[in-house]
């Protein structure tokens, strides 16, 4: 685990978000939100349902832009988002809902938006060989079923296999940042025990993990800070080891109105 | 057993199309005593088949990234208009490129509204089609473009119209050619990868750094383009075209590609199996003259038949996603 005493402010993050506000119409889903992601750690993006997490998460993937407010990537303001952008500063997300296109195969989905080519006479083809054996080498090192075949098209996996194929194609291309959204979703014991463990691992590699999740205690056992939003905005930030994972919870259940360590105000 | 018909079908969704393609040329053959297979109803029936499917090549593209285009009518005729009215003029090679910018342009606004203003296709392209039929009636004003014997002489003319290889005509020449090189397109690089995962799952694709409008756009072009093109082709080869040149053809264009195995949801299209698309509609249209059946019926033909493919193509597709 990395030293996560609050004395990390001397480094430059790299994903900063300065006074963020997005509103849908009169719906304000975030409300001047500021937060500091640094490399090499896992912060538990914590809260209830309609909190605000993935709505965060889509501003830093890229998806939708913020209403006001700022983001920095590595120092640099980025002003315009679209996620094309994010996957080439080496960011990559695992959305709960979207990520993959049930018509394509298991190996076009692997590359889909970024396709090996071989050019013939200047136009560029898919390398369906290297679709087919990077993808199949992937699906296997992720303990997929032997029986899936990378050209088959992905509808055939089941929920929890989707799951995995996600993460092994955020893991296997070379990233900086790692956004999980709910990853244990829809798993298995012993499947959520390996994505958890796998999310240390990136960690340790030297990657920035973001993961959101409602789960505090089984968050609060592997991040190195956790985050906690409330009706769109942020009501917590302490370094793990500040907090009981009880304590966090009554944040939660209190709907973020006392921030202090877990004294109910009457 | 199960499993590897279901891999057949869904690999292969043309399939039916084609058994159905070589069932039904059967019947025909069998019940016209052999005239609908003569050589001389194959070479017309060919000619007609090449114009349609041109014209459903574009729509299949249109239709694999979830979207529809209703205005290819409309736009042949506007190309075949282009063309027949710029030939004299400007000699047949300018004619064919001002017909085709034509549909380029009527594509590329049919696809900002769709693409790039969040417009549904259907009302999009039901407008253009309207606007394009009118504009073809308004320049016509009642009467026909008809070729002129120098614009005959002319190769190019001839080369996109009655001329052919081998007894094969011009237009079934084009046609394969269209088909080749939307085929690699569409399945053997990124950009057909992305048109294919468009129709998927947009929402997907857009965050795999897919850059959906440009995609949408994109087909909305070339489908224009290809209407444009058929619209030249079947006008060289008439050699006449009046307002309302092309006028239902997006009816026969769509019907082709559902037929061909396209899933109207996107993301699933077959080119090969659109061509069969074609030819089953041309051939029973064919069938019907044949027999002396009045041809309104033929509307009503492929109604019933878009309607039955349809419920043929859920039920397939539903027995091979199965686990």
């Amino acid at each position: 685990m990395a030293k996560t005493d609050g004395s990390t402010d001397s480094r430059q993050p790299l994903i900063s978000i300065r006074n963020v506000c997005l509103s849908y119409g009169n719906f304000q889903a975030l409300t001047d939100v500021s937060v500091d992601f640094y490399q090499g750690e896992m912060v538990g993006l914590v809260g209830d349902n309609g909190a605000g997490k993935t709505t965060l998460i889509r501003i830093i993937s890229g998806i939708i832009p913020p209403t006001s407010g700022e983001v920095y990537f590595d120092g640099e303001r980025i002003t315009k988002f679209y996620p094309k952008k994010a996957i080439d500063l080496g960011l990559e997300c695992i959305q709960q809902t979207i990520g993959i296109c049930d018509n394509l195969s298991v190996g076009r989905n692997y590359f889909l938006g970024r396709e090996p080519t071989k050019r013939f006479f200047g136009v560029p083809f898919l390398d369906k060989k290297k679709i087919r054996d990077a993808s199949a080498k992937v699906v296997h090192d992720f303990g997929l079923r032997d029986t899936v075949d990378v050209d088959d098209e992905i509808a055939l996996l089941s929920g929890g296999e989707k799951q995995t194929f996600k993460i092994a194609r955020a893991v296997t291309f070379r990233n900086r940042v790692i956004i999980m959204d709910e990853p244990t979703n829809h798993l298995s014991v012993r499947e959520r025990a390996h994505v958890n463990e796998l999310a240390v691992q990136l960690k340790q590699q030297g990657l920035l993990v973001i993961y959101i999740t409602h789960d505090i205690f089984q968050i609060h056992r592997i991040a190195d800070r956790i985050v906690i939003m409330e009706n769109g905005r942020k009501v917590t930030d302490v370094p793990r080891d500040a907090m009981s994972a009880e304590a966090l919870e009554e944040i939660i259940r209190d709907g973020g109105r006392t921030p202090a360590k877990g004294v109910k105000s009457a | 057993m199960r499993q590897f018909i279901g891999s057949i079908v869904r690999r292969h969704p043309e399939g039916v199309t084609i058994s159905m393609v070589v069932l039904i040329s059967l019947a025909f053959a069998v019940i016209t005593q052999g005239s609908w297979l003569s050589v001389g109803n194959m070479q017309s029936l060919s000619q007609l088949t090449a114009v349609l499917a041109i014209m459903a090549f574009g729509e299949a593209i249109v239709i694999a990234t979830g979207e529809i285009d209703i205005s290819v009518g409309s736009v042949s005729g506007i190309g075949a208009l282009a063309f027949l009215g710029l030939a004299p003029v400007v000699g047949s090679g300018l004619a064919l490129l001002g017909a085709l910018a034509c549909g380029i342009l009527i594509g590329a606004m049919n696809g900002v509204f769709v693409a790039l203003l969040g417009l549904p296709s259907l009302l999009v392209t039901l407008g253009t089609l309207f606007l394009f039929q009118g504009v073809g009636y308004a320049v016509t004003s009642g009467f026909s473009f008809a070729a002129t014997n120098s614009v005959r002489q002319q190769w190019i003319y001839n080369a996109v119209g009655n001329s052919g290889v081998a007894g094969v005509n011009a237009g079934v020449i084009w046609a394969l050619i269209v088909l080749v090189v939307l085929q690699l397109v569409v399945f053997e690089t990124p950009v057909g990868n992305r048109i294919l995962a468009v129709g998927g799952d947009a929402a997907s694709s857009f965050s795999r750094g897919v850059n959906v409008t440009k995609i949408k756009f994109g087909v909305f072009v070339v489908s224009g383009l290809l209407a444009a093109f058929a619209g030249v082709l079947d006008a060289a080869f008439i050699g006449y075209a009046d307002g309302s040149f092309g006028a239902t053809m997006e009816l026969s264009a769509i019907a082709a590609a559902v037929l061909g195995g396209c899933h109207l949801t996107g993301g699933r299209i077959s080119l090969i199996g659109t061509l069969f698309g074609a030819f089953v509609l041309r051939g029973i249209q064919s069938f019907l003259i044949l027999l002396g059946v009045q041809p309104q019926w033929y509307i009503l033909v492929v109604g019933l038949i878009v309607v039955l493919a349809s419920l043929a193509d859920r039920t397939l597709t539903r027995f091979a996603t199965k686990q």
